[in-house]
């Protein structure tokens, strides 16, 4: 019994101690943004950011955050959004890093890239995932261990990024069928743990009153009817709103021998703004999402938006 | 799952700790067999079937073998003096049919899985436009763990043929021999007698066996993550560009490797043993100091032990005590000379064991060479032996002094990273042209231009990789002095000892190559 | 016994035989020195002395070969 009770205070007092850390390596990555890279560094650029001033969240794989320029949003619609997908990212990351998102911000809308909803790596991948990702969203220690190494390599360079977004100016065109989305009855399947996170996700939107809307960029690489049905029919299930730009981008004007960064897998700068436009205009005309570009809270945006745009002249 | 994932260490583990201590004792073997099926499944998936094949093929090969040890004491006892000899004779026959049966069917399937697009490749290389039909290479996919249990599924049909032990009368006894999920993808190759006692027990969990176990996998988890695949990124890059590197980093990527795959497979090994420890269950050591070493022999005696003991018993010792060999000693002696004869005799018992654990590593070229490698090296070592001494008397030197205690380590030292060069390179040629670049284009500049810097290690990676070996090497030295280093441990004021455990831990949580800028890296050994 | 003794001081005579209970644990014994020593027995005392015999406990002192070749003359 005593050894039993001596376990258990070793095991608290060791809870305690990775507490301790986790508080202290969150604020190493806050301020020296730069010495967190890779898949982590969503998670520490989102809390870096200023407390509510985010009104849209995008989220999702690669997909997600080379078809939204939140520069561009708030150009022509002074909505303030923030990019917050990863590269591969899966629905465990996806809801975490909302769930971080909204330790510090309260936005309006969550703006969910669809692609990560078909990704399924292998119960045994899923179920580390499940387990890392709780993990270190209550300790940020594991996320940011590697924050230690800016002792010795120093802070590491900070990428220019807008809200999450880079200016990507490759062009790679698609060749392919153009009519890549043909009608059909069948759907790929959703996976389970993406229907179970999915639920997660929508409750976490609902407790912080922000309204989740699924959308799929266009890329023929990644998408087909059979995907579109099956998200089609999850969003009616749920009462989610969808949006399929791949059944629009003709309206939005992609041209896929310019606007594919990789041959019809993401968008380019170009393709991004088509969409973005597109976008801005869907979230005004449906969406009562605020107009922040006269608020004082949001100065810096201008700022920022200034740079964008200097280095998109210089890039195309 | 491999054993250093989050998933094994804690979701596997405690859940199998867990099931284990909730049934009554006689049932705890079967949760152990259970959840060693889940474990291979959950990597090898249908392939698990040359597991289950294998274990009820070994069990009644033991039974049989049993069967015919019974019937031929029941004929002795009623046979006169005269008779006993042929009955012997006969049985004796009889078993060892079976034995060569048991264990030829185990060498095929083996040799198949392992061996068969090597043989095909190299016969058709050979032979191709002799051959009147044409042999295809097939996609043959290898069940995690085949060269480990196979030997030890070999040495127990041996074990039972020498009546070393009884047969297994229990089928779910035998399957957890073979299966038992920490040392099935890596070994330690056990004997049956090493693990069968507390193997079928199912003594109830405490909490020493508990805490130790788990202080082990920490460092286990310590030597892989924070030292192994760091290295392993700057080892991949050299061997894969050997070419664009000169001399001196091709031999600083010797070290390195030869490091790597230490700390690796002896982390491993610590999170094996520690998984079996947490169960109460003790697992055999396959490392003892092997950079303390003073010759290759030696060498192979801290190196993979379970490996080594099981060549020398099942090989070694069964070739060098075969009649041929002890005629050719007969022989020898009374015409050749001690030393020519033990020469020989050497030369013939050492050839299979170093073929065999070339072999045994997978088929390449690459690895056969490394088994002939050490075959010379060892041979080379005994013949040199007697001149060795006759030196040392003549210049008065005492074989215990301290320098040439060093001297040797040091000698050793490059033997094995000479070795280890040849085991990774990729292919034979490659390992010969890389070996031959040390010599030829050894510009030290390399070491001052930054070069080294730019294998993909940061200045913070190396240090990690630097303090981790050093504290690696001072647990080392305390061992090789005869102590127990976590009883020593526990033998420490709760603080000292709190604080060197959460030590590990966090070191092992903050400092290991994971996340951002890493990835993970298979466990080397679980190839083979 | 002193047959024995005389067989073994030929293989190694810096090692003290009456005493010494770990000839293969202690590494005294290396494995060539083990199979020249089977030979020299089998030899003197005209056994037969198979693989399965090789573990370090019939070797570890020179009572314990001593035992191990009386019982296989009985054989």
């Amino acid at each position: 019994m005593k050894k039993k009770k001596r376990i258990i205070l070793f095991l608290l007092i060791f809870v305690l101690l990775m507490g301790t850390c986790s508080a202290g390596i969150q604020i190493v990555a806050k301020n020296i943004n730069g010495s967190v890279s890779g898949r982590s560094r969503v998670f520490a650029s989102v809390s870096a950011e200023k407390k509510h001033t985010i009104d849209l969240l995008v989220a999702g794989d690669s997909e997600s955050y080379t078809s939204v320029s939140p520069m561009d949003l708030w150009d022509k619609t002074g909505i303030a959004a923030y990019d917050c997908g990863q590269p591969g990212q899966r629905i465990q990351e996806t809801y975490y890093v909302l769930k971080t998102a909204f330790r510090t911000q309260s936005p309006k809308m969550v703006l969910l890239e669809t692609n990560t909803m078909f990704r399924d790596p292998g119960f045994l991948k899923n179920l580390q995932m499940s387990l890392t990702e709780p993990l270190s969203y209550y300790f940020p220690i594991f996320k940011f261990h590697n924050a230690w190494k800016a002792l010795f390599d120093g802070p590491g360079i900070l990428q220019n990024a807008y809200k999450g977004f880079e200016i990507r100016n490759k062009v790679v065109s698609y060749e392919g069928d153009e009519e890549y989305m043909k009608e059909t009855k069948d759907k790929t399947d959703i996976p389970e743990v993406v229907r179970i996170y999915m639920e997660k996700i929508r409750n976490l939107c609902r407790k912080n009153g922000a309204e989740l809307v699924l959308m799929s960029a266009p890329s023929p690489k990644n998408y087909d009817y059979k995907k579109h049905n099956a998200l089609e029919e999850y969003a009616k299930e749920k009462d989610l709103p969808y949006i399929d730009l791949n059944l629009k981008y003709r309206d939005i004007g992609i041209d896929w021998k310019k606007d594919s960064y990789d041959k019809g897998d993401h968008l380019n700068i170009l393709g991004a703004r088509k969409v973005t436009d597109y976008m801005g205009k869907y979230l005004q005309d449906n969406y009562g999402l605020p107009d922040r570009r006269g608020d004082d809270g949001w100065k810096d945006w201008h700022e920022l938006a200034r740079q964008y745009f200097e280095e998109l002249k210089k890039k195309i | 799952m491999t054993y250093e994932s989050l998933v094994y260490g804690f979701v596997f583990l405690p859940l199998c700790l867990a099931a284990y201590q909730i049934v009554p004792q006689r049932w705890r073997r079967r949760v152990l067999l259970v959840f060693s099926y889940l474990f291979f499944w959950l990597i090898s998936r249908n392939l698990i079937v040359y597991l289950l094949g294998t274990t009820v093929f070994v069990h009644c090969i033991g039974i049989w073998l049993e069967w015919l040890k019974s019937e031929q004491k029941t004929e002795l006892a009623s046979a006169d003096r005269s008779e006993k000899k042929k009955i012997k004779g006969i049985y004796q026959q009889k078993s060892r049919r079976v034995l060569a049966f048991g264990v030829l069917a185990l060498l095929g399937i083996l040799a198949y899985l392992k061996y068969y697009n090597f043989f095909v490749s190299n016969v058709t290389g050979i032979l191709g436009n002799v051959l009147p039909f044409t042999l295809e290479q097939k996609k043959i996919l290898m069940p995690i763990g085949i060269s480990f249990y196979t030997l030890q599924a070999i040495g127990y049909m041996a074990d039972v043929y020498w009546g070393k032990i009884r047969a297994e009368g229990k089928l779910e006894k035998t399957a957890l021999f073979l299966a038992f999920f920490p040392q099935i993808m890596e070994g330690p190759i056990c004997r049956y007698s090493d693990t069968s006692d507390t193997l079928y027990e199912g003594r109830p969990l405490n909490m020493d066996n508990l805490t130790s176990g788990y202080i082990r996998i920490f460092w286990g988890l310590f030597k892989k993550k924070v030292i192994a695949d760091r290295l392993a990124i700057a080892v991949g890059m050299i061997f894969s560009n050997y070419t664009s590197y000169s001399g001196v980093v091709i031999a600083a990527g010797a070290i390195a490797y030869t490091i790597q795959l230490y700390m690796e497979f002896s982390g491993c090994m610590d999170i094996i043993i520690g998984s079996g420890e947490l169960f109460g269950i003790r697992l055999p050591e396959n490392f003892r100091q092997p950079f303390c070493a003073q010759s290759a022999a030696e060498f192979w005696r801290r190196w993979h032990i379970s490996l080594g003991t099981w060549f020398k018993t099942y090989i070694f010792y069964p070739v060098s005590m075969s009649s041929p060999v002890k005629k050719w000693n007969q022989y020898g002696r009374k015409h050749l000379g001690k030393y020519i004869t033990m020469l020989g005799t050497s030369a013939i018992a050492l050839f299979p064991v170093w073929i065999c654990n070339g072999l045994w590593h997978g088929a390449r070229w690459s690895y056969i060479f490394y088994g002939m490698y050490y075959f010379t090296l060892i041979l080379l070592g005994i013949a040199v032996e007697p001149v060795r001494d006759r030196i040392l008397n003549t210049f008065h030197i005492s074989d215990q002094s301290v320098w040439l205690k060093f001297v040797r380590i040091a000698k050793t030292w490059v033997i094995i990273f000479a070795g280890e060069l040849f085991f990774r390179a990729d292919g034979l040629r490659a390992g010969i042209s890389m070996f031959r670049s040390i010599f030829t284009d050894f510009d030290l500049n390399a070491l001052t231009d930054g070069s080294l810097f730019n294998l993909g290690l940061g200045r913070a990676d190396m240090i990690a990789i630097a303090v981790g070996c050093v504290v690696v090497a001072v647990v080392g030295s305390v061992k090789e002095r005869g102590t127990d280093v976590r009883k020593s441990l526990f033998r420490r004021p709760v603080f000292v000892r709190w604080a060197l455990c959460y030590a590990l831990m966090l070191a092992v949580i903050v400092v290991s190559a994971y996340g951002d800028g890493y990835q993970t890296i298979d466990m080397i050994y679980a190839g083979f | 016994m002193e047959k024995l003794m005389n067989i073994l001081m030929e293989i190694d005579d810096s090692i003290d035989y009456e005493n010494e209970k770990a000839l293969i644990d202690g590494r005294l014994l290396d494995s060539f020195g083990v199979i020249t020593l089977v030979s020299e027995l089998e030899d003197a005392y005209d056994i037969e002395i198979e693989a399965s015999e090789m573990i370090p406990d019939n070797f570890n002192s020179a009572e314990a070969i001593y035992k191990m070749v009386l019982r296989l003359q009985e054989n």
